[in-house]
């Protein structure tokens, strides 16, 4: 699976990116729950976010995107979001 | 604390971390606490010359409508709001530098709106001012929920702790004034215009705490907020945009200082934080062609659009031009310095006035 993060927005204004790929890796299952948990949690549609907040989109395989923004978002979402900023490409 | 003293005319708000606590972090054994107070030692050594320390309750004290309300929590490096309590208005400084750089950061916006513009507070009716630090772990971010603000530590390698820079502590801020006047969308140009005004009154409380001159501000934004490493100055520059940072892992300041640089685009609602750096250089340069103080003409002229209830939640930059012009002449006369300043200032940044307020056929780039 491919797990691609976007963050944009924040007081900084600046655009990150980063990209997980699960194939091959031994935690990919514990990837793939993560992800999925974190794809329930959201919805397709951009929400409202507040002044300086980030905005997040995660996008599954390129097939599935959802979004989020601060300070409301899940906590497996924000679990997620925080490794592949983390340790993504 | 034993530096208190009594201020009899001049009630003053804010309150600086006292020096001996800030010498004792300083020689912390935790060198990023150390390094962090060290910092705020040198910065705050410019504003202890102008600020004094009230004394808490005393026969002197002020009408109670015209004071803060500060209340600062800890999130103890989790997300969730507010946290818990650390420090409430009055009390004596703590040991966590955090806590007290927001609740003097406070003070600080809260003396510029009152003094300056005669606002009491956020809503203009003594709103209490809320702030959590600590918000998750090394988050690069401080923001304006709505309610109150919130400022991460930064993860130390790119950005230091958010509450260093007191121009962000009062951007934070200037959103709740925005969102409690003219409520700018934050999309598109209103939005660059909503993230512009918060960095003019967000320059404007450390140049006010500072006591400077347009002349002898920094126009920076977040000064202090870059770490070490990082190729910067600041995050952003109001006097010369896209000039602020140039470094490997943030990438190029992208702001433009005019409309020939405007970016379209629809990241981060549609670059609000890049193009607002076109508003931005035309308030510096109606402050400094005006010159003297910028919170007095130049701040005054932008407060009154701000709050004159004239200003669209959809304003575009020509509407929002259009509109200072306006509040220059009202206030200044036809023949005044500071209109001519107003209007060659847009003109310095390629935006034209548009003929009313709002008018759809404004000579800006259209966004989205």
């Amino acid at each position: 699976m491919r797990i691609q993060v976007k963050r944009t927005g924040g007081f900084a204004g600046i655009t990150r990116r980063a990209e997980v790929d699960t194939s091959g890796r031994p935690d990919a299952a514990e990837w793939h729950a993560l992800a999925e948990e974190a794809a329930a949690e959201g919805r397709g549609e951009p929400p409202a976010g507040v002044p300086d907040g980030f905005r997040y989109e995660i996008t599954l395989d390129g097939e599935r995107t959802v979004r989020c923004a601060d300070p409301r978002i899940g906590a497996a979402q924000r679990k997620l979001i925080t490794r592949v900023l983390k340790e993504g490409a | 604390m034993t530096a208190l003293r009594v201020e009899a005319t001049h009630p003053v708000f804010c309150t600086i971390i006292p020096p001996h606590l800030l010498d004792r972090l300083a020689q912390s054994d935790d060198e990023a606490r150390a390094g962090r107070a060290r910092r705020t030692l040198e910065r705050d050594a410019a504003q202890r010359i102008r600020r004094r320390e009230a004394a808490p309750p005393a026969a002197t004290e002020p009408a109670a409508e015209e004071k803060p309300n500060r209340t600062i929590y800890d999130a103890g490096k989790v997300e969730t709001l507010p946290g818990t309590k650390v420090r409430g208005e009055g009390d004596e400084a703590v040991k966590d530098a955090s806590v007290n750089r927001a609740y003097a950061g406070l003070g600080s916006t809260f003396e510029l709106f009152l003094k300056g513009f005669e606002r009491n507070s956020i809503d203009g009716e003594g709103l209490a001012l809320d702030a959590t630090v600590h918000y998750g772990q090394e988050y690069n971010n401080a923001f304006w929920d709505g309610h109150q603000m919130v400022f991460g530590d930064g993860d130390g390698e790119i950005f230091n702790d958010f509450t260093t820079s007191l121009d962000v502590i009062g951007h934070e801020l200037a959103h709740g004034v925005t969102q409690y006047t003219a409520n700018l969308d934050y999309q598109g140009q209103a939005g660059a215009l909503n993230e512009s005004v918060s960095d003019v009154f967000g320059s404007l409380v450390k140049q006010y705490a500072l006591g400077q001159t347009a002349e002898e501000a920094d126009w920076l934004i977040g000064a202090d907020l870059l770490a070490g490493a990082v190729e910067g100055k600041a995050l952003r520059s109001m006097k010369a945009p896209g000039t602020a940072y140039d470094d490997d892992v943030l990438g190029k300041d992208p702001q433009p200082g005019s409309m020939d640089g405007y970016v379209d685009t629809t990241e981060d609602n549609g670059g609000v934080h890049i193009n607002s750096g076109i508003p931005n250089r035309a308030f510096y340069e109606v402050a400094t062609a005006i010159g003297g103080k910028a919170w007095e003409r130049a701040g005054q002229i932008w407060y009154d659009v701000l709050t004159g209830g004239k200003l669209a939640k959809d304003a575009n930059f020509a509407a929002f031009a259009q509109l200072t012009v306006a509040a220059a002449q009202k206030r200044y006369g036809k023949d005044s310095k500071e209109l001519a300043a107003v209007q060659k200032g847009w003109s310095e940044v390629g935006v034209t006035p548009a003929d009313e307020a709002g008018s759809p056929e404004a000579d800006t780039t259209p966004c989205e």
